[in-house]
């Protein structure tokens, strides 16, 4: 009996926190066979190799929070990261350069929340056609080239490492992570976000100011995926228009993987922050193995597949239980 | 006062339900008195060639969308596909490897349906999320298959006079692709006005729950919906190498999305339960006049990308505008 009561509770701890439970499978895996996984360098270049994923994931957890969907976040982040170097290279000073690409991004996440929210867009195909669009505009940018970067102090901000061993780059990710965490947490705007995702017309009657807060979490997200787009550029010392191709989709499949529902009002930072580890330890580990390239492509889409399986899977046995 | 109202009114339905034939006319219109060359033979020809592989995605992918559903496997289908039916030519002949890539795409989309039932996922954001893991696959497939290289139709040492004839024939002023449209758009269009089938996919894509408890089979339409598209894109991938003479694993990047794009321009509404294939035609036509205007005119390849964009992000903005 009270085996029986220990295993049902691991299985539901197993089907909670899915994403926790694949990196530790991961991490006992890679154990066994003789590689450089479990060095300090490795580790830190494994967190350094998703903290821009991670910065775009915090911003997508709010707005998926809020029942939205974001998939211009790869669009914005490529644009950010072109219009900050391009700036530099005009020999305007470095943070206003970034100040300029932050503010491209919120300018486009306001755009996409007045799309979707008083326009009542479907989000994800709108943000969809928005990256689209995005996509041209780094490319017409760019003449579709790689563009290095004039100023020397701009590929430090990334690369430089704090007590020579943690990278700049991880510790933005983490202060961005306490904001978001913090917004999310403690305040009116962030249980408000909870409130909408989970029931939009209750939130509504109660009181609650449903269309700026759902507008509000697209800008932040704009906010972030600039951000996230800066620090790529950084890390490369130069801006290219072709990275951002599946970065939204990656992003969002990662935020799932963590915990936060489509459907809006479930989900957190920390779960989001473990949901893009699975890809980046996923990724790692593939690499040390010596995983031919194209086959990790396919244990990579048979992980988001199954994964956004159980997650409607769970869904739908819950609507069927109601 | 009357007839002012009457005025009014007819304008509102013409912006609300003739917009892209607006939108064509003028195009050809204006195109036309800018570059004369717009008028040759020799670019009609290009263009009604062009229509080939698109067409195809986008008329299996309306009924992906008039179901409420959307897919993003098409691209990954697609190069799969091409890959795949280019080698087989050699061993099993042109027929044999025709069949065996129709085959494979009705399969790959039949697979998606699976997925998409077995896991109860009900809406289009579930749905695209699917699809999208499953493109991720299918693509890595026809890498893997293809060893990543591209194979060119000209060192197939079998006869390929099947595929040529799709390539470059035609018959009287008709492209062989365009004869192959026309044929699959009227069998469509017979399957979604006159059979049972084809109705219950329009009320499933109106309410999934109404419809459920009507005795409507909605499993059985998701999974034709699906299957449909899947077999479309094998048809268009067929076309598309067949055109280019050469089949590469990445030779379908883009088409997801220029399928969407022909699709809600034409006209059928992404929330589902509204549409037509002809409206599909319609929008297509848009999409490929408007990049052969812009080639004509000499715009670069970038500012095309980025208008696709801007068209597609302003045709659903007024798609939800009909609805409210």
């Amino acid at each position: 009996m009270k085996n029986i009561n220990i295993g049902k509770k691991l299985l539901n701890i197993a089907t909670k926190q899915k994403a926790v439970l694949a990196v530790i499978v991961i991490l006992v895996i890679m154990i066994f066979p003789k590689t450089n996984f479990y060095t300090a360098y490795n580790l830190f270049d494994m967190i350094k190799s998703v903290s821009i994923l991670m910065i775009l994931a915090y911003g997508v957890t709010l707005v998926l929070v809020a029942g939205g969907c974001d998939l211009s976040i790869g669009g914005i982040m490529i644009v950010a990261g072109i219009v900050a170097i391009k700036l530099m290279n005009a020999n305007i000073p470095m943070w206003i350069s970034i100040l300029a690409a932050l503010l491209v991004g919120a300018v486009v996440g306001a755009i996409n929340g007045y799309l979707v929210v008083y326009q009542n867009t479907e989000p994800f195909i709108i943000t969809l056609g928005m990256g689209m669009l995005l996509t041209g505009i780094a490319q017409q940018l760019t003449d579709a080239h790689p563009i290095p970067c004039n100023n020397p102090n701009f590929v430090k901000l990334a690369n430089d490492k704090l007590f020579n061993t943690i990278p700049n780059l991880v510790i933005v990710m983490i202060i961005v992570f306490f904001i978001i965490h913090y917004i999310l947490r403690y305040t009116s705007f962030g249980r408000n976000c909870y409130a909408i995702g989970g029931d939009y017309e209750v939130a509504k009657y109660s009181g609650i100011n449903v269309l700026p807060t759902k507008a509000m979490t697209f800008v932040i997200c704009g906010i972030t995926a600039a951000l996230g787009g800066v620090m790529l550029s950084s890390m490369l010392n130069s801006g290219s228009s072709t990275y951002g191709d599946t970065t939204a989709l990656v992003v969002n499949c990662g935020v799932v993987v963590g915990g936060t529902s489509f459907a809006g009002g479930i989900g957190s930072a920390p779960q989001s922050a473990i949901g893009l580890l699975v890809f980046g330890v996923l990724q790692n580990s593939m690499n040390m193995l010596g995983i031919d390239a194209y086959v990790q492509q396919i244990i990579q889409g048979i992980v988001i597949v199954t994964i956004i399986c159980l997650d409607c899977y769970g869904r739908k046995r819950k609507r069927e239980a109601v | 006062m009357r007839e002012r109202i009457n005025f009014k009114n007819v304008i509102q339905t013409v912006f609300r339900d003739y917009l892209v034939l607006a939108a064509i006319v003028l195009l050809v219109i204006i195109t036309s008195i800018v570059e004369p060359k717009f008028l040759t033979t020799g670019n009609l020809t290009n263009i009604m060639r062009q229509f080939g592989p698109l067409i195809m995605v986008a008329l299996g992918m309306t009924f992906v969308i008039i179901c409420g559903f959307i897919d993003l496997s098409v691209s990954g289908i697609l190069s799969l596909v091409a890959v795949v039916t280019i080698s087989l030519i050699e061993p099993l002949g042109q027929v044999g490897a025709l069949i065996v890539g129709m085959l494979l795409g009705t399969f790959c989309g039949y697979l998606n349906s699976v997925l998409i039932l077995a896991s109860g996922a009900m809406k289009q954001a579930e749905a695209l999320f699917i699809t999208y893991g499953m493109s991720t696959i299918y693509g890595a497939l026809a890498l893997i298959y293809s060893g990543g290289r591209t194979k060119q139709m000209s060192i197939v040492k079998a006869d390929t006079s099947i595929f040529s004839a799709i390539g470059t024939g035609t018959v009287g002023i008709l492209s062989v692709s365009f004869i192959m449209f026309l044929v699959c758009l009227l069998l469509l269009y017979i399957f979604q006005s006159k059979t049972y089938m084809g109705r219950t996919i329009y009320l499933t894509g109106g309410n999934k729950t109404a419809a459920e408890l009507a005795g409507i089979p909605i499993k059985r339409s998701i999974a034709l919906v699906y299957t449909i598209s899947g077999l479309m894109t094998a048809l268009g991938a067929i076309v598309l190498f067949s055109r280019v003479t050469a089949a590469s694993p990445v030779i379908g990047k883009g088409y997801e999305t220029n399928a969407i794009l022909a699709v809600v321009v034409g006209g059928t509404t992404l929330i589902g339960g509204n549409g037509s294939v002809l409206r599909t035609v319609l929008g297509t036509t848009l999409v490929i006049l408007m990049s052969n205007c812009l080639n004509l005119l000499g715009v670069s390849v970038y500012m095309q990308y980025m208008l696709k964009g801007a068209i597609l992000v302003l045709a659903i903005w007024l798609d939800s505008r009909k609805q409210l």
